[in-house]
């Protein structure tokens, strides 16, 4: 293994003549109980390039990923590292031979230090850890590739962005030369994406490889040397050249036809106020989580809520549901008070909640879409299934949900799918017509059909008249979607803009707290 | 160096139907089979034990009666077990229920006493001897639901405090339900009316009917009845219970209460059945106990302990005649119901996985 001691910018930079592969794979194919993950994939990756794998999500993208650093084995087709075969039987091996993946998830002891974190599973320590020198090592590796970040620090006390940093760093430190980031931008703020890429650059400059999985097309064009697109686990499309990707040419390969990219906003004007809430406060277990929030929403009015996770907004929108007794202020709905009174009141009054997470909390996983429609529904005691079910076919076809129809278990739907599901009962109305709609997060995960689709079916509800309230940390859904946005950065709302003239720079700035006009 | 091959577990996509039925059996078979292995090292025939044993239990109209009639308090214990269980909460207690339903229920038979037709007063005894295993199951049921305290702890320890209570009412001298009349402590009669018949010669009573109609009612309310999804929701996900307004803690209250009572009712029926006393041998016969086995093996499946327990009644029944009519030790039978067990849980990961063997091709 080596250490601090790197070589630096060894590698030709796109320069000229096309330099060797550093790590390929060839025909490789990976099968799962009832899917063909890849098929037939080829993928190269050369010394100082960011080489982009890009589809939707299980297009097959993280599976390649996970062969190429030895997570998991072809079932055939093989891994060739600078002209030598290579079979990789575990991680470890992969990182051996330099190949490290930087896990969407971070794979972190909160309660160790940076060093602590970096240094862990390699087997070379003494027996006496010289905390000194690792840290003075683990330092001089962060900053030659300007990744500034204080050894001596608690992960558990880092932002997100700084943690991701440490995960990037115990790469290097364990002497990767092929870095496999797997969406690494899902958790950032805009901010913290500049200074990744700014990373990524130091880090193709000394030679490194960088193998970029994402979905996201805007920052695919903008980091790319070369792109793989793969949709059903096969590869469709091979853009090389940076900046000669094109995003709309990107998104047809991922999804295979044309894609509607516009901000949609409110057409009908807007009319009477729908959710009244004043200076609403929570505190969790004596930590507060929300201080003085206080906002309306307005029939046919989609008013976005931004900002990093954590900073409040899944229990905003849970103590609006009437999941959650507000500690202090008042929420009403369609004129009438409800804090406090339970989701079952709230959905008296005309309320829809689409939570976060689907599986789990929206539905529940062993039951089929017929008895998931019951969920919120009124129910006589003896639960009625018969005089539902042509309802629950009909919302199948309405709303094209793929399923074996009304008794198919929710566990077995696909992620769109599930979120369709979920859509069709909220949207269609159980106790009382649907007034207020609070969305969480409702494209995280989905496939760019399935966004698509999603989105549409919102902005067909406000144009419906319903008030909706859109929780995402998907800040290019938020400000393609809402009419205006609201800004949550540690329990309070620091930042208001109509959704049409807002800012990237301006709510990214406040998402990462750096304020500029207080609402 | 290694072998070139590896066997890997693949995770179902979905267990198919019939391995519901075919790994349960399966599990039986391999035990017997283990079960073989003992009988031949030991220096029996696994052939003439297990022919003997069925002779006991399935074969024989005399076998058959007693299983079912073991199997009346089984189901019992078995449906309040599962019944719980579906829902993730861990009665282990019903042992201790089933000696509160007992004395409950000798207590109804013994003080409403004579004036009472058959007709209401078996119903009675029944229902106080169910209530009387609700009542013992209260607090666990109390502060697991408000406080989340442990349950398992608390209905287990509940059951030794229950084994004490019931020899305290037996051993004591001057007893309410001690017999006057015997100097041996012995349990005082109920009422003539308290006590049903058996059918023919046999030792079977009707109370099986009424174990059988109570699993098989059971498993209506839960299948069709909003409690039925309810329980089922919060089984599955209690953030989803929470996200639709739906009280875990009043059900999960009112689940344990249920539990208790059929527990109880499991002991009630022992005394409107053969026992017509508190029997204070109970205590070491473990059939509350022997309910956490059965809804193990009918995975939790209401109408399927039915089956299970008289599979296990079989079993006991086989294992209890072997020793009588030869000489093989009751250890046998005893071994073999835990092996059924323990093939029965450990079959689970052949329904959940495939194994399939792979050849790496490369030894590593």
């Amino acid at each position: 293994m080596t250490d601090a001691s790197h070589e630096v910018a060894r590698g030709p930079h796109h320069s000229g003549g096309v330099a060797p592969s550093a790590l390929s794979a060839h025909r490789i194919v990976k099968r799962f109980p009832g899917v063909l993950a890849n098929d037939e994939v080829d993928f190269d990756v050369r010394a100082g390039e960011v080489h982009t794998l890009l589809g939707e999500n299980g297009a097959g993208k993280s599976t390649l990923a996970a062969i190429l650093c030895g997570l998991y084995q072809p079932d055939s087709g093989h891994l060739v590292r600078n002209g030598v075969a290579l079979h990789l039987p575990t991680p470890r091996a992969g990182l051996q031979h330099g190949i490290a993946m930087v896990h969407q998830h971070f794979r972190l002891v909160e309660r160790f230090t940076v060093s602590e974190n970096v240094v862990l599973g390699s087997r070379d320590l003494d027996f006496r850890l010289k905390r000194g020198q690792i840290d003075e090592r683990v330092a001089a590796v962060a900053e030659s590739y300007g990744l500034p970040i204080d050894p001596t620090a608690t992960v558990g006390d880092l932002s997100v962005g700084q943690r991701q940093r440490v995960e990037i760093v115990k790469a290097l430190y364990q002497g990767a030369e092929i870095l496999l980031l797997d969406e690494p931008t899902a958790v950032l703020v805009p901010d913290e994406v500049e200074k990744l890429f700014e990373n990524v650059h130091a880090m193709t400059r000394a030679g490194k490889s960088i193998v970029f999985i994402s979905h996201k097309l805007g920052e695919v064009v903008a980091i790319s040397d070369r792109v793989t697109v793969l949709r059903n686990g096969r590869v469709t499309g091979h853009v090389s050249g940076k900046g000669a990707a094109d995003a709309r040419e990107l998104a047809r390969l991922m999804v295979g036809r044309d894609i509607e990219m516009r901000p949609q906003r409110a057409t009908h004007p807007i009319g009477h106020e729908v959710l009244q809430i004043r200076n609403l406060s929570l505190a969790l277990g004596g930590v507060g989580v929300l201080s003085d929030v206080s906002f309306n929403i307005h029939e046919g009015e989609m008013v976005g809520i931004a900002g990093v996770a954590g900073n409040g907004q899944r229990e905003l929108a849970d103590t609006i549901a009437g999941l959650v007794t507000p500690t202090g202020g008042s929420i009403a709905i369609a004129g009438t008070m409800c804090t406090g009174r339970g989701p079952i009141h709230s959905r008296e009054l005309g309320l829809a909640y689409v939570p976060e997470d689907r599986l789990g909390t929206g539905l529940v996983p062993s039951m089929s879409i017929l008895d998931n429609l019951l969920l919120t529904r009124e129910r006589s005691v003896l639960v009625d299934r018969t005089s539902l079910r042509p309802e629950a076919a009909r919302l199948i076809d309405q709303f094209e949900i793929k399923a074996n129809g009304p008794d198919h278990p929710a566990r077995k739907l696909s992620g769109g799918n599930a979120q369709k599901v979920l859509l069709a009962r909220e949207l269609s109305g159980g106790r009382t017509t649907t007034k207020l709609l609070v969305v969480c997060s409702p494209t995280r995960g989905l496939d760019v059909g399935a966004i698509e689709t999603v989105r549409r079916l919102l902005n067909d509800a406000r144009s419906a008249g319903q008030a909706i309230l859109l929780v995402s940390e998907d800040l290019d859904e938020v400000m393609s979607l809402a009419d205006r946005i609201l800004v949550l950065y540690r329990g309070r709302i620091v930042h208001e803009t109509p959704g049409e003239t807002a800012s990237l720079a301006a709510v990214g700035a406040a998402m990462a707290g750096v304020l500029q006009g207080v609402a | 160096m290694g072998i070139p091959v590896r066997i890997t577990f693949e995770q179902r996509g979905d267990a198919p139907r019939r391995l519901s039925l075919l790994v349960p059996m399966g599990s039986v078979v391999a035990a017997l089979v283990f079960g073989a292995v003992f009988l031949l090292a030991t220096g029996y025939s696994p052939l003439d034990t297990y022919s003997n044993m069925l002779s006991g239990s399935f074969a024989t109209s005399r076998g058959v009666t007693d299983t079912l009639a073991l199997a009346t308090v089984l189901i019992c214990t078995g449906v309040a077990a599962a019944f719980a269980f579906q829902m993730n909460v861990y009665n282990i207690g019903g042992e201790g229920q089933l000696y509160l339903g007992l004395i409950g229920a000798a207590w109804a038979g013994i003080s409403l006493g004579e004036h009472l037709p058959s007709l209401v007063m078996v119903p009675l005894v029944l229902a106080v001897g169910a209530l009387s295993g609700a009542a013992w199951i209260f607090v666990p049921a109390w502060v697991r639901s408000r406080l989340g305290t442990s349950e398992i702890v608390s209905t287990l320890l509940l059951t030794y405090v229950g084994a004490s209570l019931v020899e305290y009412v037996i051993y004591t001298p001057g007893s309410y339900f001690r017999n006057p009349n015997t100097p041996f402590p012995q349990g005082r009669l109920v009422a003539a009316s308290a006590k049903l018949d058996p059918f023919g010669d046999s030792r079977l009573y009707p109370t099986i009917i009424v174990s059988v109609v109570v699993a098989v009612a059971l498993a209506w309310v839960v299948r069709r009845t909003e409690y039925g999804y309810r329980i089922k929701v919060i089984a599955d996900s209690p953030k989803a219970a929470q996200y639709a307004g739906i009280s875990a803690r009043r059900t999960t209250m009112s689940v344990m209460l249920v539990s208790g009572a059929l527990a109880g009712l499991g002991g009630a029926l022992l005394v409107v059945g053969p026992y017509g006393k508190i029997e204070p041998s109970i205590v070491n016969l473990g059939y509350g106990y022997a309910g956490i086995v059965i809804a193990a093996l009918a995975r939790n499946n209401l109408a399927a302990i039915v089956v299970s327990a008289v599979l296990f009644s079989g079993l006991r029944v086989g294992g209890e005649k072997l020793q009588i009519t030869t000489d093989t030790p009751i250890h046998i039978g005893v071994m073999l119901q835990g092996a059924i067990l323990l093939f029965a849980l450990g079959g689970e990961a052949f329904r959940r996985y495939r194994i399939r063997i792979v050849r790496t091709g490369v030894a590593t």
